[in-house]
């Protein structure tokens, strides 16, 4: 008995939408007639967030509608979309589909970032967006950010992330010492602020990661995520200690993604 | 119950029936409310009037042989009853799909065409249980499905996802690069298109050269000898060449002027020297008068001349920190050969001079 000639092509699309984007490719190498079910849009709008249309249509790349549901998903894995006029970034974890947003350092709100002598707004093919934020000198570093949970995938466990680097000739004020991480949600804070060197030694434990990008990242913060209550994420960097100035950082923004939660 | 006996009982207690026909042929007659569990019989009754005896039989499609038949009416007769709570339900439907997997699809079948959407959730997603986790061969050996697909194609869905983020940054990267060296390559075909008509006289050159001993021009000197050299079996510019063995005959001067005006600039310095450099002097020199990188443009290799690149951006750096110091040597001319850097978009150097000294 063969599953293909047993069961009717919607049926296997339902059985495989059911299981999860890995075993959907694994089911497309299994064989001939597998694969042509494994790759129907039936299968992947399943994979694809509930609210995808209303992303895509909100954002730069809104052509990506025309493609069939699999590219959609891919692309939207590998390739981060800008939405919000180019001020956040959005794309989805491929294990599960689940949703990752970046504030872009235009979407934070960044004290004293407007005066040219204390932070400058460079544009540079490393960012993802149109500019990111690059230090000069400040005594008082105050970044914040805010997002909205509902955008945000339910029942899922998420980790903030601060996207940086150090400019190392430039960089003062951070070698060996830390600043304050904090995330807050909903309104509730039960937290504490977590405190960070961004320029850790060597026999510091490593908090500060490369990533993928060619940026840096520290986490700021974990917390899981329901079913999308209302109410938001506060983000925020801090390190207001005025009896030394901080030079040479360059903010591209805070990711939002799942976190494993055993990671 | 006979058709006598049936009329001996009171109305109320008579319960209605439902007349089935699978498509073996048998027929069978189920409990009116327990059938009507199903869209399709459903449809069948009250659309058609179909099923309310023995010779208007509602025929089921051919998926659900008797066997399906027979499970399918246990599962309706269960749930159809409304006073059963969720978590008897969830209890019952549990042991209800514990069957091999053969059964499970048949099932599925068999309750998709009786529309029968409740079941079809539940045996899929025993079926999806099944898959999760599986070995594409695994699947393979449960479901009985042949390995008809070609290498290629089992490599296919794994093309789509090496698009390194690291790959894509370096593209941008380097078709940034790119952009520029082809903006300075067409200066420098300006400049070749100029040469040709140069025709000044050496001495001309010789004191232009040594007029401009102290900025950018002097420069391109030291780089249009070393390049001369390359050039030479080059008939590029056969002009500008006989110009510039000219001038390699002349005597310590030049040669020296050349030397010690050496630069290790490369790629950004040069982008403003360049463009100032269309006077027609400096043609003669140097028919190339950018920087290796654009030079051996087409003979590099892009990895190589990512390095380069790199490798200049160092330079540049540390030339740029450097600078008060870099500055004293370039108005005491004379030193030789110690690489200086004009950075003529002094934009970054100038700013940081700036801010040093208002530390």
């Amino acid at each position: 008995m063969e599953i293909t000639r047993i069961l009717p092509d919607e049926c296997q699309s339902l059985i495989i939408s059911l299981t999860s984007p890995a075993d959907a490719c694994r089911s497309a190498i299994v064989s001939h007639a597998f694969r042509a079910v494994a790759y129907t849009d039936a299968v992947w709008e399943k994979f694809l967030p509930s609210d995808y249309r209303s992303i895509l249509s909100g954002s730069s790349s809104s052509s990506l509608l025309s493609l069939g549901k699999k590219d959609v998903y891919f692309h939207l894995c590998f390739h981060p979309i800008l939405i919000q006029n180019g001020t956040m970034s959005f794309q989805l974890k491929k294990e599960s589909g689940k949703k990752c947003y970046m504030l872009g350092a235009r979407a934070l709100s960044i004290i004293w970032g407007d005066t040219p002598s204390y932070w400058t707004w460079k544009s540079l093919p490393e960012s993802r967006f149109s500019e990111f934020a690059e230090l000069k000198l400040v005594w008082w570093l105050e970044v914040k950010g805010m997002i909205d949970i509902r955008i945000l995938s339910s029942n899922t466990n998420y980790a903030a992330y601060l996207v940086f680097k150090l400019r190392n000739r430039r960089t003062i004020g951070f070698r060996h010492r830390a600043v304050g991480l904090h995330i807050n949600v909903g309104g509730i804070t039960s937290r504490e602020v977590r405190r960070v060197s961004l320029d850790p030694s060597q026999n510091e434990i490593q908090h500060v990661r490369q990533r993928e990008d060619g940026w840096m990242e520290v986490e700021m913060g974990e917390f899981f995520n329901e079913c999308g209550d209302d109410g938001t994420v506060q983000l925020s960097l801090r390190e207001v200690d005025t009896s030394y100035f901080k030079q040479g950082l360059n903010i591209e923004g805070i990711e939002l993604r799942p976190k494993d939660t055993d990671s | 119950m006979s058709e006598v006996d049936m009329a001996v009982i009171k109305p109320e207690m008579m319960k209605s029936y439902i007349w089935l026909q699978t498509a073996d042929g048998s027929i069978q007659q189920v409990e009116q409310e327990v059938a009507m569990f199903c869209p399709m019989i459903c449809h069948e009754v009250i659309q058609k009037g179909m099923g309310s005896s023995k010779n208007y039989a509602i025929s089921l499609p051919q998926r659900v042989n008797p066997a399906m038949l027979s499970l399918i009416l246990d599962y309706c007769r269960f749930h159809q009853v409304p006073g059963r709570s969720n978590k008897e339900r969830k209890s019952f439907d549990e042991k209800f799909i514990r069957m091999d997997t053969k059964r499970l699809c048949e099932l599925t079948s068999a309750a998709d065409s009786l529309q029968l959407k409740p079941l079809v959730d539940l045996t899929s997603r025993a079926l999806a249980r099944i898959i999760e986790g599986k070995s594409p061969e695994e699947i393979r050996e449960i479901f009985h499905l042949p390995d008809d697909l070609t290498e290629e194609e089992k490599l296919e869905p794994l093309k789509n996802t090496t698009d390194d983020p690291r790959i894509r940054l370096l593209n941008r990267l380097y078709a940034k690069k790119r952009k520029e060296l082809k903006e300075r390559q067409k200066l420098k075909n300006i400049e070749v298109e100029e040469e040709r008509v140069d025709d000044r006289s050496v001495d001309d050159l010789l004191s232009f050269i040594n007029g401009d001993n102290g900025d950018s021009k002097g420069i391109k000197n030291s780089k249009s000898k070393k390049k001369n050299r390359r050039r030479k079996d080059q008939q590029k510019n056969t002009s500008a060449n006989e110009a510039i063995k000219n001038h390699n005959k002349e005597p310590n001067g030049l040669n020296q002027v050349c030397r010690s005006a050496e630069v290790g600039q490369k790629v950004r310095a040069g982008v403003g020297a360049t463009s100032n450099l269309h006077d027609v002097g400096d043609d003669i020199f140097d028919n190339k008068n950018e920087l290796d990188d654009v030079d051996i443009d087409d003979e590099i290799d892009p990895a190589l001349k990512e390095k380069i690149d790199r490798e200049v951006e160092d330079f540049a750096r540390r030339l740029n920190s450097d600078w008060p110091e870099r500055m004293q040597e370039i108005l005491s001319f004379g030193h030789e050969r110690k690489p200086v850097h004009f950075s003529l978009n002094g934009n970054g150097s100038l700013r940081r001079y700036a801010n040093s000294e208002q530390r």
